[in-house]
């Protein structure tokens, strides 16, 4: 594995401040605005016992972590594009070496936005708990993010630039609003609740939970969002064959 | 491929740097590249020229291994062509590879350095390309020479010992397309191995070794540049005769010296001729009455128009094919 390219390539979507802005505002902003109209009074959610300012933090975590990872699409169908892929064919880096380092890339991006909205709702919110949960639950996060950044792989193989925005918002609304990471399930209808158990946000956002929490089987949804990435896996590499073939 | 019961390793050690081996592409019913054979040994110097679809950028894509022949080998350095790239042996300016807008110059060279095994140092690779002042600056800001120079420090980061170069002057001003070419004067000095696309010829008499025309997918010329020019040797005499006598003109002149071919628009009169100081000897004495003489030396660009405007072209030395050249 090209260690040193994939490094760098990270480092350089992290620097990419605009677009990171962009994936970054939106939940700060729904964190502030949530966390401060559910967190003041100090209620706690009924199921897990958590406080209603830790589980809107968790969701709102997943939420920038989700977009975060799924906009490294962006970056891919760019690079297609121009042609920023092709000068690349002329080095050891190979096909897989490339999407290894784009999904490298949108685990760093989304792990330090994860980090970030912990840590203003921490100074700003007021939020407490102690750091093995916190270190649990972004952990949880975060490892709910890897099927997202193969997502955003194959968002970027699929989409062609003129077509990614679109595909991008139905996709981040969608897995937003069905994961349950704007709006509590529970007030959905049954139906959107049993819907919700297929998507892997759902699950991304019930594994921070679990980890804020620091009890809860872990191991459901750590299954469901593993076949989930297997599945992506296959889709990805279906499709990096064929483009290979028609070369 | 070994020799003779040379060992292999010996063979691979002096293969040549590109070796195309009956080398097709068709794209549909497109015949991109049609039974290429090219052999280029390491040291030469070669212009691939041709006309717009003549096959060059999908040639240099089948030697490089970026795109799949149809039938037929591409071999660099006796290997696999992808295999020579892994080991950082080559380095290539292609049609429609672009550098990220939004990196300086520097990082973009580190960035693609780091996917290397043995990269130079960046600022080496900006020196080489002359570009050691461009190093902050954002690619989004170069202008078109400067970016074409850009990713010539790209190409050489590797340290290659092959450059495949498809179209490196594009975009480029009179002044960048010398100071370009001094640069790569630098590279070739130490004995490597360049092969570029252009639509200079020109740039192809006064850089290259060896020059290969490719017309409709093939080659049609393979040599010199003395030899590709004289594929049209000789010399162009233009003059006009009054009126009255040209008809008498007409008669005379397909009987003087050294013609090839002739051709007549009204009172103008276009000769080709091997010797032209005999032929016009002779023309003024058979017609003195020629006027506006004009004797001008085939170029560059006459070959190529004479071989690549009816390609496939068998040795286009008859008279036949160079009227319509000239």
């Amino acid at each position: 594995m090209p260690y040193r390219y994939i490094l760098l390539e990270s480092l350089r979507q992290l620097r990419n401040v605009r677009a990171l802005a962009f994936t970054f505002v939106i939940p700060l902003v729904m964190l502030l605005i949530f966390g401060s109209l559910y967190g003041s009074s100090g209620q706690q959610e009924q199921r897990s016992g958590l406080p209603w300012l830790i589980v809107t933090t968790v969701q709102m975590a997943s939420y920038g972590g989700m977009l975060a990872a799924l906009s490294q699409a962006f970056a891919i169908t760019t690079e297609r594009s121009i042609g920023w892929n092709r000068q690349l064919r002329i080095t050891p880096l190979s096909g897989v070496g490339y999407l290894v380092s784009k999904v490298a890339a949108a685990l760093l991006v989304a792990l330090c936005t994860i980090i970030v909205l912990c840590a203003v709702s921490i100074v700003v919110l007021g939020a407490r708990m102690d750091a093995l949960h916190w270190f649990t639950a972004i952990l949880g996060i975060w490892i709910g993010v890897i099927p997202f950044a193969l997502i955003a792989v194959a968002l970027g193989q699929y989409a062609r630039p003129s077509f990614a925005q679109p595909l991008f918002t139905v996709v981040f609304l969608g897995m937003a609003i069905l994961g349950g990471l704007w709006i509590p399930l529970e007030v959905m209808p049954t139906r959107v609740i049993s819907i919700a158990q297929t998507v892997p946000s759902y699950w991304l956002n019930k594994l921070g939970q679990i980890g804020a929490n620091g009890a809860g089987n872990a191991l459901l949804p750590i299954v469901i969002l593993a076949a989930w990435t297997v599945a992506l896996a296959a889709l990805i590499a279906w499709r990096y064959r064929r483009d290979a073939a028609r070369a | 491929m070994a020799r003779d019961g040379a060992p292999v390793e010996a063979w691979a050690m002096t293969a040549p740097a590109i070796q195309l081996t009956a080398l097709s592409k068709n794209f549909g019913s497109v015949h991109a590249v049609v039974d290429v054979d090219l052999q280029i040994h390491r040291g030469e110097v070669v212009a691939l020229l041709g006309p717009n679809g003549a096959g060059k950028s999908t040639t240099i894509d089948l030697a490089l291994g970026l795109s799949h022949p149809t039938t037929g080998t591409a071999h660099l350095f006796g290997d696999d062509p992808r295999a020579a790239i892994v080991d950082g042996r080559v380095g290539a300016m292609l049609q429609g590879g672009a550098l990220l807008p939004d990196l300086t110059v520097a990082q973009t060279v580190a960035l693609v350095a780091s996917a290397h095994r043995a990269p130079l140092p960046v600022d080496e690779a900006l020196e080489r390309a002359g570009i050691r002042d461009l190093a902050a600056r954002r690619v989004s800001k170069l202008s078109g020479g400067q970016l074409q120079r850009a990713r010539f420090a790209v190409a050489v980061v590797s340290d290659p010992e092959l450059l495949i170069l498809d179209e490196p002057t594009a975009a480029m001003d009179v002044e960048s397309r010398r100071d370009f070419w001094l640069s790569m004067r630098q590279f070739t000095a130490e004995g490597r191995t360049v092969v570029f696309a252009t639509h200079y010829l020109d740039e192809a008499d006064f850089f290259a070794d060896r020059i290969v025309i490719l017309g409709a997918g093939r080659v049609v010329a393979d040599g010199t540049p003395g030899e590709v020019k004289s594929v049209v040797s000789g010399r162009t005499i233009r003059f006009e005769v009054d009126s009255g006598e040209t008809d008498a003109a007409a008669a005379v002149i397909p009987h003087l010296p050294g013609i090839r071919s002739l051709d007549r628009r009204a009172d103008r009169f276009t000769l080709v001729t091997d010797d032209s100081d005999r032929t016009l000897r002779a023309l003024l004495d058979a017609v003195p009455t020629a006027r506006d003489i004009e004797i001008t030396a085939h170029t560059m660009d006459d070959a190529f128009l004479a071989l690549t405007t009816k390609a496939p072209l068998p040795r286009p030395t008859k008279a036949a094919h160079l009227t319509k050249a000239v």
